[in-house]
C-alpha cells in the first residue's frame, strides 16, 4: 500500500521546521566556539547590538538574569557531575559550543551581528582522542573530576577468568568504530513563539521526541509542563541525530519568552556537522576463548568510548551503555566480561545515532568469530552456526539480563545460505582468486534489541507509548500517537493497524504524531521502537473499541464480528448511536467511541542481580555481502548483498523493505567513505558535505531482501526494524573486505574500509602493486 | 542594499526586492513562500534546492536571486498536485521512492529533466542523472525503480 503522507511530500507541500513563517518572525544566530578549549575573558557585544534589525544579543548572564536553568545529565555516581547552562560560561570546550545568541529580523542580520561579536578567548590546550585526554599529566575538561574518564564501569558473569585460562584457545585483539555522524539532510532547528497572556510557550522543533522534549524545555526556561506545547512538524530525517534535547531547542525557547517575538533556528549545514551530535567513536581491546568446534567459552571486552564534550541531555554515555550490553549478540557465549572507560574530550558531544551503540558491540562479536574461522581453518559460516542460540529456550537470558524471544536463528542461517547463494559465492571467489582478483564474502548474524527501556540510564526514558483512537460519528477513525515519524511512514502504519484491528478501510483513518497538545504523554521515535510500542498501544486501544463496537451492535441487533472486516452500515449504526442515542446503549457500556491507551509489554523485569531486560522484544537480521578489492587503489564495489529480516509481524512489506535498504546505505556510507575527522588541536575538518561525503545513487547497490517473521508476544506482534540494516552491515563489510585480502594476509580492526585505509592495511603486508598487471585485468565496475 | 528582481515563476510573473547577497533559493522562500524548494546544504553538494531555470536543472543555493532576473524558474509547486501527481510523482510514490521527502522536490525535478533529454534511460543512466541529489532515507532503490518505470510508462514519443 502507497503511503499517505507522499502526495504531499511529493509535491512539495510537506510543512518542514523552516516552512512555518509566521507574521513578525525572528531569526537567530550562534556564536559558537572557534577553539577546541579556552577560556572565554571577555565578550563585547556592542558593535553587534546596535546593527539594524538586532533585537537582543544574549549571553549566558543575560539568560541567568531572565531565570533559565543549568541543565544536567541526570545521572548519579559514579558517574561524574555536570551540569551545564545553555550558552558557555567563562570556558568553552569543543569547537561550534554555543557563546552567545543573537535575534534579528533576518537570518542574514544576525548572522551579520554574529560576526560583529568580539570573543575574547585565552586558549587552552585541546584533548583529542581518548588516549590522550587518559594520558598522565592530560589537560581536563573539568579539573574538579580530577581526570577526563566520565565514568569506569566494570561488569562480568561469575567464571570468566577461569572459562579464560581453560580455554583450548585464545584471542587477543583491538576493533575500533570510527566517528560519524548520522546527518539527516534536513537539519536540526527550532521556532519558539511566547503569548503572554496566557503564560504559553510553543515550540515547533524538528524533534524526534516532541513530549520529552517539553519536559526539558520547561525545566529549562522555568516554566510548568502544562505551559510548553511542543510540535514536532514534518521532519526530513533524523537517525538519532534530533534526539537529545539540546541546549539550542532550550534557547529558542527562553529567546521567545526574553524577546516576546516569535524566533526560529534553523541550523546551516556545518553547524550540522561540526556542533550537532556524533556518533560510534569507540575502541574495544577483545580477550576471547574458545575450543576446537570454534564455540566462544568466555568474552571479555575492554570497551574505550570517546563522549566528545558530554554536554548532552540524556547523556551520550547511552550508547556506550549499549554496546556493554550487547556483545553477545544472538550467540550463546557461556561467560560474558566487559569493562566501559567513557572519556571527554574536546570535541562535539558524541550520542545517538541509529544503531545506538549496537554496532560497535557487534562489531566486535563477528570480527571474533571471523577470527576463530580463520584460526581453525573452517567456514565462518560453520563458527556462527556453532555459537547461535539454540531454538531453545526461549526467552534466552543473557549476561546482562535480556530477555532474547527471538525466532530460530539457525533456521534464518538456512534461509541466507540459500537465498544469498552462499556456497555459489564462495566458488565464485575461488575461480576469481586464481584468476588473481579479489573476492570477499563477509557475514554477519545479528539479533538487536528494540523498544529500549532505559529509566535507570538515560533520564526521561520510560518503556511506554500512548495511542488515541476515535472512531467518529461519521465511522471515520482518528488516530494520535507518541510517537513521531521523521520519514519512516507512521502515517501509513498506523492507518493500517487500526484499519486491520478495526476492520475498517485504512483510508478511513487519519493518523496524527509529534504534538503534545494531543496527547498527555508519549516517548516518540527512536530505538527501533515505533511499530512496536505505538503498534502496540494502538493495537490495543482499537480492540478495546472494537469489543465496545460489538457489544453496541449486539444490543441494536446487529452483528460485529471479533475479527475481519466490519460491515460498513453497522459500523455506521454504532457509531451514530454511540456519540448520540446514550439510552440505546447497552448497561454498563461507556458512551462515545474514543478511548486512549498508555500501553508497556512489561518486559523490563529487573532482577536480584541488578540486572534487567533492557529490551522489549528483540529483531533478527543476517546479511550477506559479496565484495570485488582492488588492493592497488583500496576501492570496494560490493557485488551483491543480502539480508533475511526477522522484525515480527510486517505490517507494510514495502516500507520494512524501504527501512531496510536505506539502512543498508547509509551503512556503505559510513565504512566506505565517511570519517568526520579533527585535526591534532581540535579543529572540525568535516564543515561540508565536501569534506563529509555520504552515497550517492552511483554508489548504493540494491540490497536484496528476504522476511522471515516471527510473531513476537507483545501487543500486535511486532519486533521493530529501523536499525538492524544499520548494525549488521559495518562488521559484514569488515569481514567481506578482509576476506577478499584474506590471500595478501590483510587484517582489518577497523570500520574504516576508506580506500586509503585499505590501502595502507595492504601496503602494511608489504604487498606492493604492480601497475602493469593491474591495468592488463581491466577492472570493470562489476557493480549491480 | 536591496534591489528589484523581476522574473517569471512557475509561468506567471513575479517580483522582489532582495538584498544582492540573496540566493535565489532564499528569495523562493521567504519572498515568493515557495517552500517545496529545500536547503539540505547551501553549499551546492546536496541537490535538495534543485529548481528549473529556462528549463534547466540548477541548484538554486548556488544562484543569487538577482541572477535570475528576467528569466523563467519552475519549482516544485507547478508540478502536479497531491489530487493529480505528475508521472514521475506518481512512480515514486508506487515505488516507495521517498520517505522523509526532504531530498524529493529536487529529485521529482531532476528525474523530469532527465525524461526530457533520454527518453528511454537505462538504470546507469538514471543513477547518473541522480547523482547529484543526495538522499539518506531511501537508498535509492526505490528512486531508481521510479524514474525507469516512470520512463517505461511513459512509452516512447511521451
Ligand atoms: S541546498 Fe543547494 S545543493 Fe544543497
Ligand atoms: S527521502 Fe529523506 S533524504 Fe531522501
Amino acid at each position: 500500500m502507497p503511503r499517505t503522507e507522499d502526495a504531499r511530500l511529493l509535491t512539495g507541500l510537506g510543512r518542514y521546521l523552516a516552512d512555518h513563517d509566521v507574521a513578525g518572525l525572528h531569526h537567530v544566530a550562534f556564536a559558537r566556539s572557534t577553539l577546541a578549549h579556552a577560556d572565554i575573558a571577555g565578550i563585547d557585544v556592542a558593535a553587534a547590538a546596535t546593527l539594524d534589525g538586532v533585537v537582543a544579543v544574549v549571553t549566558a548572564a543575560d539568560l541567568r538574569a531572565a531565570g533559565a536553568r543549568p541543565l544536567s545529565h541526570r545521572l548519579a555516581p559514579p558517574y561524574q557531575p555536570l551540569s551545564w547552562e545553555l550558552l558557555a560560561v567563562d570556558r568553552v570546550r569543543h569547537v561550534g559550543e554555543p557563546v552567545v545568541a543573537v535575534v534579528a529580523a533576518s537570518r542574514a542580520v544576525a548572522e551579520d551581528a554574529v560576526e560583529l561579536l568580539d570573543i575574547d578567548y585565552r586558549e587552552l590546550p585541546p584533548v583529542v582522542g581518548p588516549a590522550a585526554a587518559m594520558a598522565p599529566g592530560a589537560p581536563l575538561l573539568y579539573p574538579e573530576w580530577g581526570t577526563n574518564e566520565f565514568v569506569h564501569l566494570e561488569g562480568s558473569t561469575a567464571g570468566v577468568e577461569e572459562a579464560l585460562a581453560a580455554a583450548p584457545h585464545r584471542l587477543q585483539e583491538s576493533f575500533e568504530s570510527h566517528r560519524v555522524i548520522g546527518l539527516p539532510l534536513e537539519a536540526h532547528g527550532a521556532q519558539g513563539s511566547w503569548d503572554p497572556a496566557r503564560g504559553q510557550l510553543t515550540l515547533i522543533s524538528s524533534a524526534q521526541q516532541p513530549h520529552q522534549l517539553r519536559s526539558v524545555v520547561a525545566e529549562a526556561c522555568g516554566l510548568r509542563e502544562a505551559a510548553v506545547r511542543v510540535i514536532s512538524p514534518d521532519m526530513g530525517g533524523g537517525f538519532g541525530n534530533k534526539q537529545h534535547f539540546t541546549r539550542e531547542e532550550c534557547l529558542v525557547g527562553m529567546l521567545a519568552i526574553m524577546t516576546g517575538r516569535p524566533l526560529r533556528w534553523s541550523a546551516d549545514r556545518t553547524e550540522a556537522l561540526t556542533a550537532s551530535v556524533h556518533s560510534r567513536p569507540q575502541v574495544h581491546h577483545v580477550d576471547a576463548g574458545f575450543d576446537d568446534r570454534g564455540r566462544v567459552v568466555a568474552l571479555r571486552v575492554a570497551v574505550t568510548s570517546d563522549l566528545g564534550h558530554p554536554v548532552l541531555y540524556f547523556s551520550g554515555i547511552g550508547p556506550s551503555l549499549v554496546t556493554v550490553g550487547a556483545l553477545s549478540g544472538g550467540y550463546a557465549f557461556p561467560e560474558v566480561g566487559w569493562s566501559l572507560s567513557a572519556v571527554a574530550t574536546t570535541t562535539c558531544p558524541v550520542g545517538a545515532y541509529r544503531g545506538f551503540g549496537q554496532p560497535q558491540a557487534h562489531l566486535s562479536t563477528e570480527r571474533v568469530l571471523d577470527r576463530i574461522a580463520q584460526r581453525l581453518g573452517v567456514d565462518p559460516l560453520d563458527v556462527r552456526r556453532a555459537n547461535l542460540l539454540p531454538a531453545e529456550p526461549r526467552p534466552w537470558r543473557t549476561y546482562s539480563g535480556g530477555l532474547v524471544d527471538c525466532g530460530d536463528l539457525h533456521a534464518m542461517v538456512d534461509t541466507l545460505v540459500a537465498e544469498f547463494g552462499y556456497h555459489e559465492w564462495r566458488h565464485r571467489q575461488a575461480e576469481a582468486r586464481s584468476a588473481g582478483r579479489h573476492l570477499g564474502v563477509g557475514l554477519s548474524t545479528l539479533v538487536q534489541g528494540t523498544a529500549p527501556n532505559q529509566h535507570d540510564t538515560a533520564a526521561r526514558f520510560g518503556s511506554l507509548e500512548t495511542a488515541m483512537v476515535t472512531v467518529l460519528p461519521d465511522a471515520t477513525v482518528t488516530v494520535a500517537v507518541g510517537t513521531k515519524s521523521q520519514g519512516q511512514g507512521h502515517e501509513t502504519v498506523f492507518a493500517q493497524i487500526a484499519a486491520d484491528a478495526l476492520g475498517v478501510g485504512p483510508e478511513a483513518v487519519t493518523v496524527a504524531d509529534g504534538d503534545t497538545g494531543r496527547l498527555p504523554y508519549g516517548q516518540g521515535t527512536w530505538g527501533s521502537r515505533s511499530t512496536v510500542m505505538g503498534g502496540g498501544a494502538v493495537v490495543t486501544a482499537c480492540r478495546r473499541l472494537r469489543a465496545r463496537m460489538a457489544a453496541i451492535a449486539a444490543h441494536l441487533g446487529l452483528t460485529l464480528p471479533e475479527e475481519g472486516p466490519v460491515d460498513a452500515d453497522v459500523l455506521a449504526a454504532v457509531a451514530a448511536t454511540a456519540w448520540w442515542v446514550q439510552h440505546r446503549l447497552p448497561p454498563g457500556v461507556e458512551p462515545g467511541l474514543s478511548t486512549t491507551v498508555t500501553y508497556t509489554p512489561g518486559r523490563t523485569n529487573p532482577s536480584a542481580d541488578g540486572l534487567q531486560n533492557h529490551d522489549e522484544t528483540y529483531s533478527s537480521h543476517m546479511t550477506a555481502v559479496a565484495v570485488e578489492v582492488d588492493p592497488a587503489t583500496g576501492s570496494v564495489t560490493v557485488l551483491d548483498a543480502l539480508c533475511v529480516s526477522d522484525c515480527g509481524v510486517v505490517v507494510n512489506p514495502t516500507l520494512v523493505e524501504g527501512q531496510h535498504q536505506g539502512a543498508f546505505a547509509q551503512g556503505l556510507g559510513n565504512v566506505l567513505w565517511e570519517e568526520v575527522r579533527y585535526s591534532p588541536d581540535g579543529q572540525p575538518l568535516c564543515a561540508t558535505l565536501l569534506d563529509y561525503t555520504i552515497p550517492s545513487s552511483l554508489d548504493v547497490p540494491r540490497l536484496r531482501v528476504v522476511h522471515q517473521p516471527t510473531p513476537s508476544a507483545t501487543a500486535g506482534g511486532f519486533r521493530g526494524v529501523g536499525e538492524a540494516g544499520l548494525i549488521a552491515l559495518p562488521a559484514a563489510m569488515v569481514g567481506a573486505v578482509e576476506d577478499a585480502l584474506s590471500p595478501l594476509g590483510v587484517r582489518l580492526n577497523s570500520t574504516r574500509l576508506h580506500p586509503p585505509a585499505i590501502r595502507a592495511a595492504v601496503r602494511a603486508t608489504g604487498w606492493r602493486p604492480d601497475p602493469a598487471a593491474w591495468a592488463a585485468a581491466g577492472l570493470e565496475d562489476r557493480r549491480r | 542594499m536591496s534591489r528589484p528582481v523581476r522574473l517569471t515563476v512557475n509561468g506567471a510573473p513575479a517580483s522582489f526586492d532582495v538584498e544582492d547577497r540573496t540566493t535565489l533559493l532564499d528569495a523562493l522562500r521567504d519572498e515568493l513562500g515557495l517552500t517545496g524548494t529545500h536547503a539540505g546544504c547551501e553549499q551546492g553538494a546536496c541537490g535538495a534546492c534543485s529548481v528549473l531555470l529556462d528549463g534547466e536543472i540548477v541548484r538554486s543555493c548556488l544562484l543569487l536571486a538577482v541572477q535570475a532576473g528576467g528569466r523563467t524558474v519552475t519549482t516544485i509547486e507547478a508540478v502536479g498536485s497531491p489530487g493529480r501527481l505528475h508521472p514521475v510523482q506518481e512512480a515514486l510514490r508506487r515505488h516507495h521512492g521517498l520517505q522523509c521527502g526532504y531530498c524529493t522536490p529536487g529529485v521529482v525535478l531532476t528525474a523530469i529533466d532527465l525524461l526530457e533529454r533520454v527518453a528511454d534511460p537505462d538504470e546507469e543512466e538514471v543513477r547518473e542523472a541522480l547523482a547529484g541529489n543526495l538522499c539518506r532515507c531511501t537508498g535509492y532503490a526505490g528512486l531508481v525503480d521510479a524514474v525507469l518505470a516512470a520512463a517505461r510508462d511513459a512509452g516512447p514519443g511521451r
